[in-house]
């Protein structure tokens, strides 16, 4: 392949021609439509996904024992729900992110487990909750079911975008001529992991009106 | 391998991906034209209340910045109104660039749906607990007496009553993506070709095509100005809350 380029161009040593050629190549075919950096910053956008990820998990963890608290006082006797809630909340929040775990399948599939084991849970609170009247009246039951619903819904927006993200990200990766711009100036840039567990189990009850 | 062929190997598969990725972002529920700050696509408010809603969102937004906007929708497409929701306010931009203050009230009387989308700069102060509230006081019992007008009007009140009237901060400059600049592209573009010209010494019958071609995938068309009233490129969430009658 190099060997052929000197046919059709005199006058340049095949040395300097390929450096050449190899410079301009890379001159115009990636700075000239940003291709050049569009790893990085590929990269950067699923980081800033996956933090919104972890917010908003965060976010519906620190509900959770405003919640319990609730129930507790109207449904003494759901104590095995409300424990299953609690240890799930636990092992939640007690797993180490380990910083790699984008690029980790193990720990990426660990959290997801951790969190779906938590919406199950949650899900089955929620769902004893509908036969004591009682609670289903309190105002603080329900502004804290509505900020667990709204909790929830992020949740899902924030896996959508993330998905979304990693989906362009590997993708840029994979393809030509993302594959050979990692593979010669981002060669530590690997495949992302992303959420394999469907957002249909994990969805919250739906709370009628 | 010629020169031009190594060329043209590495542009179509970056503007096939272009194609490909295009085709995807299609996928998207359509939403009708920002056409103001009341969209009546389902047709249930009065020119009236229409008048009133959007006096009192214009108000609104003089004073604090915060765009608020009224939509009814002729169908959910078979959405959920929460998938809908924050991808109507994302593809409308509404609320400040940067600071996502915007908040949608959104109506749809074919599926008895209705939700207040709260874009990520208001969470704070229009909370998910205060909009359930909003929903069943004030939006849910005029809708079942299908009383869209008094309904819609009492609730966009104490929407814009929950968001108070801080005044204005000043405005962050809008950032410019150096990407989707096309001017620069082509800048660079020509730049390159110069170097290309140097280094070979010889003009080939294949640079005209390729620049044509390079030039027509680079450029993206902006958003459509809608005279008066648009979004001003704020970000949704998920926040807000929903309701049904």
């Amino acid at each position: 392949m190099i060997a052929s380029y000197s046919g059709s161009l005199r006058l340049v040593a095949p040395d300097t021609l390929l450096r050449r050629i190899v410079a301009v190549l890379l001159l115009a075919g990636l700075s000239g439509c940003g291709a050049i950096n569009r790893i990085p910053t590929l990269d950067e956008q699923v980081k800033a996904a996956w933090s919104q990820v972890l917010n908003q998990y965060q976010r519906r963890s620190d509900l959770i024992p405003n919640l319990v608290e609730a129930v507790k006082g109207y449904a003494r006797h759901e104590q095995e729900t409300l424990t299953a809630v609690t240890e799930a909340r636990a092992k939640a929040t007690q797993m180490v992110i380990p910083p790699d775990i984008l690029t980790n399948p193990e720990a990426f599939k660990r959290f997801q487990e951790n969190q779906a084991a938590l919406q199950g849970a949650l899900s089955r609170l929620l769902a004893v909750a509908e036969s004591y009247p009682d609670l289903k009246a309190n105002q603080n039951f329900l502004s804290l079911q509505s900020q667990l619903e709204g909790t929830e819904n992020r949740i899902a927006v924030a896996r959508r975008d993330y998905i979304e993200t990693v989906q362009t990200y590997n993708t840029e990766l994979r393809t030509i001529p993302g594959r050979w711009i990692a593979a010669i100036f981002y060669p530590d840039a690997k495949v992302k992991e992303t959420f394999t567990i469907s957002e249909q189990a994990q969805e919250a009850p739906k709370v009628k009106f | 391998m010629r020169f031009p062929v190594l060329f043209a190997r590495l542009f179509v598969p970056y503007i096939a991906l272009s194609i490909v990725v295009g085709a995807a972002w299609a996928a998207e529920p359509h939403f009708p034209p920002l056409t103001g700050r009341v969209v009546d696509e389902a047709g249930i408010l009065s020119a009236a209340t229409e008048e009133k809603l959007t006096a009192m969102l214009a108000a609104h937004e003089q004073a604090t910045g915060e765009q608020v906007v009224v939509v009814t929708l002729a169908s959910l497409q078979g959405w959920s109104i929460e998938d809908l929701g924050y991808r109507l306010g994302r593809a409308w931009g509404i609320g400040e660039k940067g600071k996502n203050t915007g908040a949608l009230v959104i109506i749809a009387p074919k599926e008895r749906a209705v939700r207040i989308e709260v874009g990520y700069g208001l969470e704070g102060k229009l909370t998910d607990a205060l909009s359930r509230a909003i929903i069943e006081r004030d939006l849910v019992p005029a809708f079942r007496q299908r009383d869209f007008d008094r309904g819609v009007l009492a609730g966009t009140q104490a929407v814009l009553g929950a968001l108070g009237g801080e005044p204005k901060a000043t405005a962050v400059p809008a950032e410019r993506s150096q990407q989707d600049d096309p001017l620069s592209a082509l800048f660079l573009l020509i730049l390159i070709f110069f170097v290309v010209f140097a280094v070979f010494g010889r003009r080939g019958h294949w640079v005209g095509p390729v620049i044509g071609g390079i030039w027509s995938a680079g450029g993206r068309s902006s958003n459509g100005d809608f005279g008066g009233f648009s979004g001003g490129g704020g970000s949704f969430g998920g926040g807000g809350a929903s309701g049904r009658w």
